[in-house]
């Protein structure tokens, strides 16, 4: 049997006296798509900081495949891809130069000729030289996706990609996220959306408060049921 | 994975997004040229004799604040659309990223070294053409020290709410060695003196020091 490519245990992550993360327990296979659910506050955006790496545990364990994120730091950055709702682009840089110099962060063996892929991927040729700053919100999230898929890594860190984007580009956004999900890539997904984590997602958790309090997969992975556990959950608490 | 592609990469993002819009380099020398103009018309009578003391010290404290601000808005940038994350993301050392965004600020603060002096020179009525070398080396010393620590310390405070406040706090006491040796070095240059040992000996050790410890430290700094 496989290893899962996402193993958390007992996780707690503290801001000062404010819990963020409280025992969250997390498995999550090798191509697989699970999406995070839950209201603001509710700790989503810390497990992903976490599971990226870029924030430390309290207490509790996470490994992405090659162990701890904190210990093993550089080559669990290597599987990791992270999307964010901001796009970590440079306004002043076109969209082919802020990927080829992610491509050198990667250390890619040719970055010019993957950034040339993805833009092609993306169908952003007619936009690779013209600065980033000029791009509707769409383009830009498009550029971002690029620049999360450049070194092809096998987990994809997704926080709330959809935000600010119209009804086109989520669609787009949400059938390129099924493509890379089909092509079994492990997808963990932060959205504030029930539809498009039922339609993307394969395992869902709903966290309230720093709490896992309702999970489901398959099936049982709906929009009604996502949106009934949503109100049962977290209304009661607002 | 190969450190010195990684520092090319940032050094020419840095150098390629500053060309594009020039905010730092036109902010450091605004203020740079500025210091020239005023000293120039508040001493006006300055005698001859009392010009090296004067300048080499003018000609520092214009270095050291137009660098402040130079290094302040260095991260600013990474916050938009945070880039920073991006950075930080990245799988390799980033003392790496440190040197590349390390060196654009040594060449900025180069380029408005070697401008600021010509302006003092022809404010001043000073001939520093024979001084040429010894000095662009002393200046040379002291930019490293001044862009190595400032590196680090621009990247703690960038996500700090008074940033523009807490830059100089930390930087100015770390940075007296090098404000010391570079001053007391440039005044008995203008002096017509030979290049003093003692300063140039501290200038080498604090920038070893500081390069050696900034480069180790940024590891830590991109973290949460």
């Amino acid at each position: 049997m496989n290893p899962p490519a996402i193993l958390v245990q007992a996780l707690e992550k503290n801001y000062g006296p404010v819990p963020a993360l409280r025992g969250v327990d997390l498995e999550v296979a090798a191509g697989e798509a699970i999406a995070v659910l839950g209201p603001n506050g509710a700790g989503k955006s810390t497990l992903l900081n976490l599971l990226s790496g870029l924030t430390r545990p309290d207490k509790g364990t996470l490994n992405v495949g090659v162990g701890e994120p904190c210990k093993d730091r550089r080559r669990a950055r290597a599987r990791i891809g992270l999307i964010g709702h901001e796009t970590f682009l440079y306004p002043t840089l076109t969209a082919r130069e802020n990927l080829i110099f992610a491509g050198e962060l990667y250390g890619l063996a040719n970055p010019k000729q993957r950034a040339d892929e993805l833009l092609a991927e993306q169908q952003l040729e007619h936009a690779a030289h013209r600065a980033v700053k000029g791009f509707s919100r769409g383009m830009a999230q498009r550029v971002a996706i690029a620049r999360g898929l450049i070194h092809d890594p096998p987990i994809l860190l997704l926080d709330e990609p959809f935000t600010g984007l119209d009804h086109s580009s989520t669609e787009m956004l949400c059938a390129k996220l099924c493509r890379i999900r089909d092509a079994g890539k492990t997808i963990v997904l932060v959205s504030h959306d029930l539809a498009l984590a039922a339609k993307i997602a394969n395992q869902a958790i709903l966290l309230v408060r720093g709490q896992i309090v309702h999970r489901c997969s398959g099936q049982q992975l709906t929009q009604s049921h996502l949106e009934q556990q949503y109100r049962t959950a977290v209304e009661p608490r607002s | 994975m190969n450190g010195y592609r990684v520092l090319v990469a940032v050094l020419h993002k840095e150098m390629l997004t500053e060309w594009r819009s020039r905010d730092r380099v036109i902010a450091m020398l605004i203020f740079s040229l500025l210091v020239v103009v005023i000293y120039h018309f508040a001493l006006p009578e300055l005698p001859s004799s009392e010009v090296p003391s004067t300048v080499s010290g003018l000609l520092w404290s214009a270095y050291l604040f137009a660098a402040i601000l130079g290094l302040n808005r260095s991260f600013s940038a990474e916050l938009e659309n945070h880039a920073l994350t991006g950075l930080a993301m990245a799988p390799l050392d980033r003392g790496w990223i440190f040197l590349g965004k390390a060196l654009a600020n040594f060449i900025l603060l180069i380029f408005i070294q070697a401008l600021t002096a010509t302006a003092f020179a022809l404010g001043f009525d000073l001939d520093l053409r024979s001084l040429f070398l010894p000095l662009a080396g002393i200046f040379a010393l002291g930019a490293v020290g001044i862009t190595s620590v400032g590196t680090l310390f621009a990247a703690i405070a960038v996500r700090t709410r008074n940033q523009e406040l807490l830059l100089p706090l930390l930087l100015l006491p770390l940075l007296m060695p090098i404000l010391i040796a570079a001053t007391t070095a440039t005044r008995a240059l203008l002096l017509g003196e030979p290049v003093p040992g003692t300063p140039v000996r501290m200038l080498v050790m604090a920038d070893t020091i500081f390069l050696v410890l900034s480069f180790i430290c940024f590891e830590y700094v991109l973290d949460d």
